[in-house]
């Protein structure tokens, strides 16, 4: 085994020696990049299936209060009213788009996953109200699959973190947006898939209606706690006032950048390492590249097994500090209480 | 000067973040060491800090990718 690696390095550093033009080879400055890492984890207008085939995908502009449908870019470009530029389509005219509906790679994503948890859900509950697992043991894997996933939300996150009896309210959110999550996290493990949580306009669409959920159920207390903190003295209400309002908006800010950077981040390495043998046989010659290419799938391999796991993980820490998030605003404290022991023991001392 | 602010900032993110995820080991370590049957809970507690740890190093970390990537937007 150790004469085995032994040979493959010195047959490396024998290649490389054998190959004069690996000097020479940054010697233009303006050379294209040999992988496009940023491409990789962008956008698209089109849909990636099986063998490469590209499904163009309609583009939908709202401009200058009228709306343009077209099938995909190509026929937008051809139609004369947009043209293609560095940033996107712009208008021929001039004209600012003011609104872009397009449906995108990411879009069309955030939907599969939608659809198969509304699916999930579906299934579940046909299930459930037949009789089976309800009145009688669940019966399959996919279903007892299902029950362990459900109760997990339901004891470990819903009922620890949400206080009393209003966590049944919210287990059916959790329990949907741990799913979608999940279900959008592992389409990015599909070689043609792309995981739209890598994307900061889908993780703040989340974050965002965690954040009005929270609000929305936001007991007194919660509200009294950031407009009039109790038992402080007045003059301390005018730092803590702006803190705590600040407070309410830096969690779900904070809960969209993590799944965000965690998604991206992930891609990413992906792409560089698989990027690496482009890159060492852009440089070395196609030999070290080919022979170098061992060490990074393995290592591919084992950054897959990783991403695998962040990608139940995060959804799992989205989910769990919703759940905090929301247990904290639902909560009802009792300061009039504790005051009221307070004099109760001065009166008997 | 991008480049160079994107990677002295990322080493800097690694030494915090390190530190940050290694305190909480240790205290994952000693308090499960000290009460095992207690486990569970510490362990939850463990990644839900952890990953408050890592949200603000991975928001750093996409400020260096931007100032290195040279996104002006």
């Amino acid at each position: 085994m150790s004469q085995l690696l032994r040979r493959i390095a010195i047959s490396i550093l024998f290649l490389l020696v054998l190959n004069p033009d690996s000097l020479a080879a940054d010697q233009s400055q303006e050379k294209e990049p040999v992988i496009d890492v940023i491409g990789k984890v962008v956008d698209h207008d089109y849909l990636e299936l099986v063998g490469g085939v590209k499904v163009y995908l309609p583009r939908i502009f709202m401009a200058d209060g009228e709306w343009y449908f077209f099938a995909n870019t190509q026929s937008a470009v051809d139609s004369g009213e947009f043209e293609k530029t560095e940033a996107g389509l712009v208008r021929t005219d001039g004209e600012r788009i003011s609104l872009d509906m397009s449906i995108t790679s990411h879009l069309m994503y955030v939907w599969f996953g939608m659809l198969l948890t509304l699916f999930l859900a579906l299934w579940a509950a046909r299930k459930y109200r037949s009789g089976v697992g309800s009145k009688t043991e669940p019966k399959g894997i996919s279903q007892n699959l299902f029950e362990v996933f459900f109760v997990f939300i339901r004891d470990d996150i819903a009922k620890e973190y949400i206080p009393g009896d209003k966590h049944k309210k919210f287990v059916n959110y959790l329990f949907s947006v741990f799913m979608m999550i999940a279900f959008m996290n592992i389409f990015g493990l599909l070689p043609w898939g792309v995981a739209a949580t890598a994307d900061l306009t889908v993780t703040a669409t989340l974050a965002a209606i965690t954040f009005f959920i929270t609000q929305w159920n936001g007991s007194k207390d919660h509200w009294q706690h950031v407009f009039m903190f109790p038992g402080v003295h007045p003059a301390m209400r005018l730092i803590l006032t702006p803190v705590e309002i600040l407070g309410l908006f830096t969690k779900p800010f904070a809960l969209a950048i993590r799944l965000f950077a965690n998604m991206l981040s992930g891609k990413i390495m992906i792409v560089c390492v698989l990027g690496l043998i482009f890159i060492f046989t852009d440089i070395f010659g196609p030999a070290v590249g080919l022979t170098s290419s061992i060490l990074w799938v393995g290592l591919t391999a084992l950054l897959y097994i990783l991403k695998a796991f962040i990608a139940l993980l995060q959804a799992y820490i989205f989910t769990l500090l919703s759940a905090v998030f929301i247990g904290m605003a639902v909560e009802e404290h009792h300061h009039e209480h504790e005051s009221k022991v307070a004099t109760t023991t001065d009166v008997h001392v | 000067m991008g480049f160079l602010g994107a990677g002295i900032g990322v080493g800097i993110i690694a030494i915090g973040a390190g530190i940050g995820i290694g305190l909480i080991g240790k205290g994952a370590v000693e308090s499960i060491a000290r009460q095992p049957e207690a486990s569970g809970d510490i362990r939850g507690a463990m990644i839900l800090t952890a990953a408050f740890i890592e949200g603000v190093a991975l928001f750093g970390a996409i400020v260096c990718a931007l100032l290195a990537l040279n996104i002006t937007t």
